[in-house]
């Protein structure tokens, strides 16, 4: 498997108990299979073609003596060691529990070798005993663990029964031991490495090959971790064990309540949902508004993602499992803070406050741009506009504006009242507030919006009409077919006419660009407005929040590899190590478990802003259905 | 298998074929080459009242130009009613139309077959527009300084002059660019008048003076190249007093302008024939034969 780096190995020579760290792109080390450490076989003339590395669990570490119970993987050469079978046993039970075990988590177990473990003088008979075991298990090789008095010493053999390769002995294999905490590799998931820098990408797949292999082990042979110390059963084992179960009556209560409650919950959804696709929100104006309001976007997508969360499917795979668990925490947190506004809000009359304030904004706002019109229609900045064409938009805009403040009088007896009700939409959480606050705004600034379109229309009107008069002017055609221009032999009268055009336009143009300029201007504030808020939205609905806390936490249960500590590194013992897991780091947790966001909303790129900006084109904050995604 | 080389004799003659093993260099060539050159095969041979016939065209729309500036003076100064001159115009333009038609009795209308229906047409739409827009073009230009304006119709003007087509194959020539830039700054001028009708009035005679005077010119060159000699020397002549009744030295310039184009040009240009020396030879020269402005564009 070659976890271990050759850094590492050197490293080790050195101070025992050193943390070896890999290398930046992630904890899988460098792969290479590592020559054995010097002092490991002083005077070996045969290098094993690999160490045989021994996985072993600390808890096991104290336990009696026995049998090693767990999987040989041959490719990588290492046995992990699931559990320790007790005396007294007997043989065939021991391998009736290995098939109940290999029947449900579908992989090979097998008795590995055995297991010894001195607390007094060392017995020579048990040691027979122990040796004598390895006829009636056959397993190739056949791993011999012992552990002197106290916790000092420690000693390792691989034995070939079968194929001795040099005749004479049965030959005897390098072995690396390397600890690890059961219950942490069990329960954590392995992020393999996205991308790794040229050469060491081969290798590095094959020892994260390896690293999944173990621990694709211990997660699948959860059953036999089932039986916890109290129980009698027929075969006694040793390995890791839940702390207990007393607090957990509630849990089971939760399990068993969840069925129900999420089948109850998923029928009324898909009330809902079939209630929404009703043929009379269909019809022509409804389904137009409902895709431009934010608000609706927002609560489909809550909506979809409920359905998703309460399913009654079972999840799949724990990817699907996280994203549940993600949604469920983000629908939470945004009730919750739902929750908190609209206790905010109906605390204290704020509601009437804010209704009295916003008409008088409202208001105001008018009056700057009643100003603004007014110092557009005079000669703004010293440029020199067309008068009449000045007067007559401004007059027109004016008129529009007038239109808008008796609207909004109109309006302002009832503004307490719809507000009070959208108030009480926060209870379906932050985000619907917040997009039934960016709808509000897009509403109160509709005049904005009609005056940027009008600009924009008459502003595109005119560049079109001059980029092809001025073609005309100088006799030319924009050829269709050929996407090229052309020269055309155009009529007397065609010339006059496109003349006098052109020169209309080219003297009337600054007027319109200047109206056009400071409508857009205004547009792209209140569209920035919109965006934060859509951000802050998208935040909150795509953000992994059960990942990120649980990489808080609980940092092995999301790991990105494991990183090696030498334990013991002495002439004529085995090299012990000891596995721990390096977390992802957040970066990658968030884009990992990252949730699809709403995805109603366009993404320009600056250039193509730019380039719709100077041809007039409109910018809408929703995407348009020709838009290409991005 | 390999060509035998050879053989170095004095009786051995250079020959101008590569297809030959020679024993002498690539570039190398004896006396007899240069037996054959010749200079000056194409060479026009000019005759000077011919040269200053033909320079009469520019001569034409020089004048054209001047009288426009001329009665844009007028109108500016309020010397001329508009009425008079929409009258005049007309008048004039009526006489054009029916000599345009008799001169080559017929030929032309019908070898481009354009109905009389096609015209009044045309002279609708262009009394039409004109009209329509002549309120707007009044106030187009109001809030644009004079100096701009004028500077703007010099230099529209200038490029009507350039691009305009004499005649000439070149690629520069573009009678749609020429008379659009005499449109445009028609319009910049008229949009200076006190009132829209002069407006109206200025850029429907800048249309009889830039679009319809020069078709009439060609047809008169063409059919009676003696009364298109009167009439050049009729139209410089009345240019010319309309300028001096503006300015004294402005006519004499003009005067000495046209004057130099039409006399000492055609003089320069045969003087300098002689010098010229375009060789001709047994060498492959690249000859351009074909009208380059296709490519150009």
């Amino acid at each position: 498997m070659g976890l271990v780096s050759r850094g590492m190995a050197a490293a080790g020579l050195g101070t025992a108990p050193a943390v070896v760290r890999p290398g930046p792109p992630d904890a899988v080390p460098n792969p290479t299979p590592n020559p054995p450490p010097e002092g490991a076989a002083p005077g070996s003339s045969r290098v094993p073609s690999m160490v045989l590395k021994a996985f072993f669990p600390t808890c096991c570490a104290s336990a009696d003596s026995g049998l090693l119970v767990g999987r040989w993987v041959p490719e990588q050469s290492s046995a992990v060691v699931l559990a320790v079978v007790h005396f007294p046993f007997i043989p065939i039970q021991v391998k009736e529990l290995l098939a109940q075990v290999q029947q449900a988590s579908r992989i090979g177990l097998a008795v590995l070798g055995t297991w010894c473990h001195h607390r007094q003088e060392p017995e020579e008979s048990l040691g027979h005993f122990l040796e004598g075991l390895g006829t009636i298990f056959s397993h190739e090789p056949w791993l011999q663990l012992c552990r002197e008095r106290g916790s000092k010493f420690w000693s390792c053999k691989a034995t070939h029964w079968q194929v001795p390769i040099s005749p004479g002995a049965p030959g005897e294999d390098q072995v690396m031991l390397i600890f690890y905490d059961q219950r942490k590799v069990l329960l954590s998931q392995l992020h393999p490495p996205a991308a790794l820098p040229d050469h060491q990408a081969g290798d590095a797949t094959a020892s994260a090959g390896g690293l999944a292999a173990v621990f694709d082990t211990v997660a699948r042979s959860e059953a036999l971790f089932r039986s916890d110390r109290f129980d009698e059963g027929l075969v006694r084992l040793s390995h890791w064990q839940s702390e207990g179960v007393e607090a957990s009556i509630l849990v089971e209560l939760a399990k068993r309540a969840s069925g129900p409650v999420c089948l109850l919950l998923a029928y009324l959804l898909s009330l809902i949902s079939a209630a929404s696709t009703c043929w009379v929100f269909k019809l022509w104006p409804l389904s137009f508004i409902w895709s431009k309001l934010s608000t609706c976007e927002q609560l489909r997508h809550r909506l979809e993602q409920l359905t998703f969360i309460f399913s009654t499917q079972k999840a799949e795979n724990t990817s699907q499992l996280m994203r549940k668990a993600n949604m469920l925490v983000s629908v939470l947190l945004d009730v919750a803070l739902g929750f908190a506004l609209l206790s905010w809000l109906h605390g204290k009359d704020r509601i009437g406050q804010l209704a009295d304030a916003l008409v008088p904004v409202a208001d105001r706002v008018a009056e700057e741009l009643q100003h603004l019109l007014q110092w557009l229609m005079g000669a703004p900045a010293g440029l020199k506009m067309n008068r009449a064409l000045d007067q007559v938009l401004g007059r027109f805009f004016l008129y529009h504006i007038h239109l808008w403040i008796s609207y909004i009088h109109l309006m302002s007896p009832f503004i307490e009242r719809i507000l009070w009700h959208m108030g009480l939409s926060a209870c379906l959480g932050l985000t619907v507030a917040l997009s039934i606050l960016s709808d509000i705004i897009a509403l109160l600034t509709f005049h904005i919006y009609c005056f940027y379109v009008y600009g924009a229309r008459l502003y595109c009107l005119k560049i079109c009409g001059l980029s092809s008069l001025w073609r005309l002017f100088r006799g030319k055609k924009w050829n269709v077919l050929r996407q090229r221009v052309d020269s055309c032999s155009y009529d007397l009268d065609q010339l006059f006419i496109g003349t006098l055009l052109f020169t209309v336009l080219v003297f009337l143009l600054p007027t319109t660009a200047l109206y056009y300029l400071v409508f857009t201007l205004l547009r792209l504030l209140v569209v920035t407005v919109q965006g934060l808020i859509h951000l802050l939205v998208d935040l909150i609905n795509s953000l992994p929040l059960y990942a990120l806390g649980l990489r808080l936490c609980r940092p092995y249960r999301l790991s990105a590899g494991v990183k090696f500590q030498v334990l013991e590194h002495e002439a004529g013992r085995p090299l012990r190590l000891l596995m721990q897991i390096n977390p992802l780091p957040y970066n990658r947790v968030v884009h990992t478990y990252r949730l699809p966001s709403c995805g109603c909303h366009p993404k320009h790129s600056w250039s193509s802003l730019c380039r719709k900006l100077f041809f007039g084109e409109l910018i809408y904050p929703w995407r348009q259905r020709g838009d290409k995604q991005d | 298998m390999c060509a035998q080389p050879v053989t170095d004799t004095p009786e051995t003659r250079w020959q101008k074929v590569l297809y030959e093993r020679q024993p002498f260099p690539d570039n190398y060539v004896d006396q007899r080459f240069l037996e054959e050159l010749r200079k000056n095969i194409h060479a026009r041979k000019y005759q000077y009242w011919a040269v200053v016939f033909e320079s009469s065209v520019v001569i034409q729309q020089l004048c054209s130009v001047c009288v426009f500036g001329v009665i844009w003076w007028y109108m500016d100064q309020g010397l001329l009613a508009p009425h008079w001159l929409f009258g005049t115009g007309l008048a004039l333009s009526l006489i054009g139309y029916v000599l345009f038609d008799l001169l080559d009795g017929g030929e032309g209308r019908r070898k481009s077959g354009r109905t009389r229906w096609a015209d009044l047409k045309s002279a609708l739409v262009f009394i039409t527009f004109t009209y329509g827009f002549s309120p707007v073009l009044k106030t187009l230009t109001e809030s644009v300084s004079t100096d701009t304006i004028y500077a703007m119709s010099v230099f529209m003007l200038l490029g009507h002059l350039i691009f305009f087509d004499y005649g000439a194959n070149a690629a520069i020539v573009s009678s749609a660019l020429s008379l659009n830039m005499a449109i445009f700054a028609s319009v910049c001028l008229a949009s200076r008048l006190p009132r829209s009708l002069h407006a109206f009035i200025m850029v429907t005679f800048a249309i009889q003076m830039f679009a319809l005077w020069p078709m009439l010119q060609k047809k008169l060159k063409a059919c009676t190249p003696r009364s298109y000699v009167g009439v050049t020397l009729l139209f410089a002549c009345s240019a010319l007093g309309g300028l001096l009744s503006i300015s004294v030295v402005g006519a004499t310039l003009f005067a000495l302008l046209l004057v130099s184009i039409s006399c000492l040009c055609p003089f320069y240009l045969i003087r300098l024939q002689l010098l010229k020396e375009n060789i001709h030879g047994p060498w492959d020269e690249a000859e351009i034969k074909e009208d380059l402005s296709r490519f150009l564009s």
